[in-house]
């Protein structure tokens, strides 16, 4: 065993030297660096797929190079980074980082993350196909179900940081579904980049749900997001807002708004239920009152 | 690809800087501040606290109270556990305890000048003025400004009980007593003679002397300027006097908010009523 865990070891060392290892939270940042963060399971793959056709049009976006185009500081190696033209546009899903220099934040409504997140988990056969939603939710608040902290912890260190900094963009996860040219444009005129109409609307096209879920039965190993997941679930499900409302027993919405409502009801996410009134009060703590830092 | 090879050999053999890539166990605690905030005062009381039979100075601070980043990954996994460290981090997920040690940000300014200057991060004719700017933008440090740090652990940890929120102009008005919440929040029965002598032991005399004994045996000190002394001047509202009027005003305007819930009183008269939250104007307490 111990035999075992020197040899592992020794690999570790020598990836290292090679520059093939992931840097994982030691990557080297760059001062014109741009980060698509979000909280797992909130449209970061889909955006991931916008961004590097806007960014690579000669090259489309496929579950087999995305690693490369928009890489991942734990899923793409070193040396790729090193060898990445410049601007380049990292996914990302950690909490605030004052090192990142431009941010693209994507934020979805945390009663559609969690049932996104409950069926992920089961395709990649982290919980039993019969474990109750119920005992997700209790996990996915008290920020148990990854190691991004909870939703609520996660998006408000952005907010609290960064809304209204010039370098920080907040794109909401439902806007992007209802109107991508629109949010696409967004993006382009806060990147700085010259996009044409037409472009953005290939992007769009080469990033559509349907030719996602095409790409995924063809290339199903092709990603370490679904490799050696159960085949029957997919990776790209609904693609959609709002599917709590059917999905989402109504004790597990109450839940989560009685947890994060004053986060939602920032973040323009309508409230269904009562918010119980020693809800943290964000205000009364100095946060969102609305002064650009 | 020399240096490459170094690093993988340090690497193998744990002796790699540990950076931010350490491991965090769940019963870590975490002293963390903005830095020029109190953090070394209160590792040397914490120190004292936890090691009465200790002479705790700038030469062994480092082991008893490890800064994490700067050491190698096979010494943090060799200490005692439950572990206590101090971090400048903003909001890090890994950290389950947290003591966040907090200052009022127009006197951190004036330390941080002082400090970056004694080490020589900034050149000497830089100005208070001219650094104010930066320190507002948070291009001062790499740990992000001081509104990004403090509003990223209060927003997300704040009333949480295993987040204790410690003032340094608090600490400094009533050392033994803050130590005490300090202590009781470790889990660390202490008598009134043990907190005091703890407090002693880390005063700014004290800490001064050591300082100058010292001073190459820390790298917080070593091969900067010794003619400015690390330990200044240990108080608050020293900005009162050192920062200029439009400078404060600057500082306020940025952070408002946040400075009014932590119960640092405004200057400036005319903050537009938006940027101040009504409990404030209604006088709720803290």
């Amino acid at each position: 065993m111990a035999r075992i865990g020197v040899k592992k070891h020794l690999i570790a060392g020598f990836k290292r030297g090679l520059g093939l290892h992931t840097p994982g939270k030691s990557l080297l940042i760059q001062p014109d660096d741009i980060f698509l963060v979000s909280f797992p399971k909130s449209g970061n793959t889909w955006t991931r797929f916008l961004l590097a056709n806007l960014r690579f049009p000669d090259e489309p976006a496929t579950w087999a190079n995305i690693d490369r185009l928009i890489p991942d500081p734990t899923g793409t190696t070193k040396r790729e980074f090193d060898r990445m033209p410049r601007p380049r546009i990292i996914k990302s899903h950690e909490c605030f980082d004052p090192r990142y220099p431009r941010v693209i934040n994507i934020v979805r409504d945390p009663r559609d993350v969690v049932v996104s997140q409950y069926h992920y988990h089961r395709k990649i056969k982290k919980i039993a196909d019969d474990s109750p939603i119920e005992t997700f939710v209790k996990r996915f608040l008290a920020g148990e179900t990854c190691p991004h902290g909870s939703w609520g912890q996660n998006v408000v260190t952005w907010l609290a940081t960064s809304e209204g900094s010039p370098c920080y963009l907040m794109l909401r996860y439902e806007d992007m579904i209802a109107d991508t040219p629109r949010e696409l444009r967004k993006v382009v005129s806060f990147l700085g980049f010259n996009t044409t109409e037409k472009q953005i609307a290939q992007a769009v096209e080469r990033s559509s749900a349907e030719r996602m879920r095409k790409m995924e039965k063809e290339q199903p190993d092709k990603h370490g997001l679904m490799k050696g997941s159960r085949k029957d679930l997919n990776f790209v499900r609904a693609a959609g807002s709002g599917g709590w409302r059917k999905d989402l027993p109504m004790p597990m919405v109450e839940k989560i708004e009685a947890a994060w409502g004053p986060i939602m009801r920032h973040l323009g996410y309508e409230l269904v239920t009562q918010v119980p009134s020693e809800a943290r009060d964000y205000e009364a703590l100095g946060i969102f009152t609305g002064t650009p830092h | 690809m020399l240096g490459q090879i170094k690093y993988a050999v340090k690497y193998v053999l744990g002796l790699d800087r540990a950076g931010n890539s350490y491991t965090v166990y769940p019963d870590d605690t975490f002293l963390v501040s903005y830095p020029k905030s109190g953090n070394t005062w209160v590792r040397f009381l914490l120190a004292n606290l936890i090691y009465p039979n200790e002479s705790v100075g700038f030469s062994n601070i480092n082991s008893l109270l490890p800064a994490p980043g700067v050491l190698s990954k096979r010494f943090l996994k060799s200490l005692p556990r439950p572990r206590i460290m101090k971090s400048h981090e903003p909001f890090d997920v890994r950290f389950r305890k947290v003591i966040y040690l907090v200052r009022d940000p127009r006197d951190v300014a004036v330390s941080e000048y002082h400090f970056d200057q004694k080490k020589r991060y900034i050149e000497p004719d830089v100005t208070l003025e001219q650094f104010v700017k930066r320190f507002i933008a948070g291009e001062t440090s790499s740990y992000g400004s001081w509104w990004e740090h403090a509003a990223s652990w209060i927003a997300a940890r704040h009333g949480n009980p295993a987040f204790l929120l410690v003032r340094y102009e608090d600490l400094l008005a009533d050392a033994v007593g803050e130590t005490a919440k300090i202590a009781e929040f470790l889990g660390i029965a202490a008598s009134r003679e043990r907190l005091q002598a703890a407090v002693e032991r880390s005063s700014a005399d004290r800490m001064r002397k050591l300082e100058k004994q010292q001073a190459d045996e820390w790298t917080g000190t070593k091969n900067t300027r010794q003619e400015i002394p690390f330990v200044r001047a240990a108080k608050s509202g020293g900005w009162k006097e050192s920062l200029p009027a439009h400078c404060v005003e600057e500082i306020e305007i940025a952070w408002a908010p946040l400075m009014n819930f932590l119960g640092y009183q405004l200057q400036t008269q005319e903050l537009d009523s938006k940027t101040i939250p009504a409990w404030v104007r209604t006088g709720q307490p803290l």
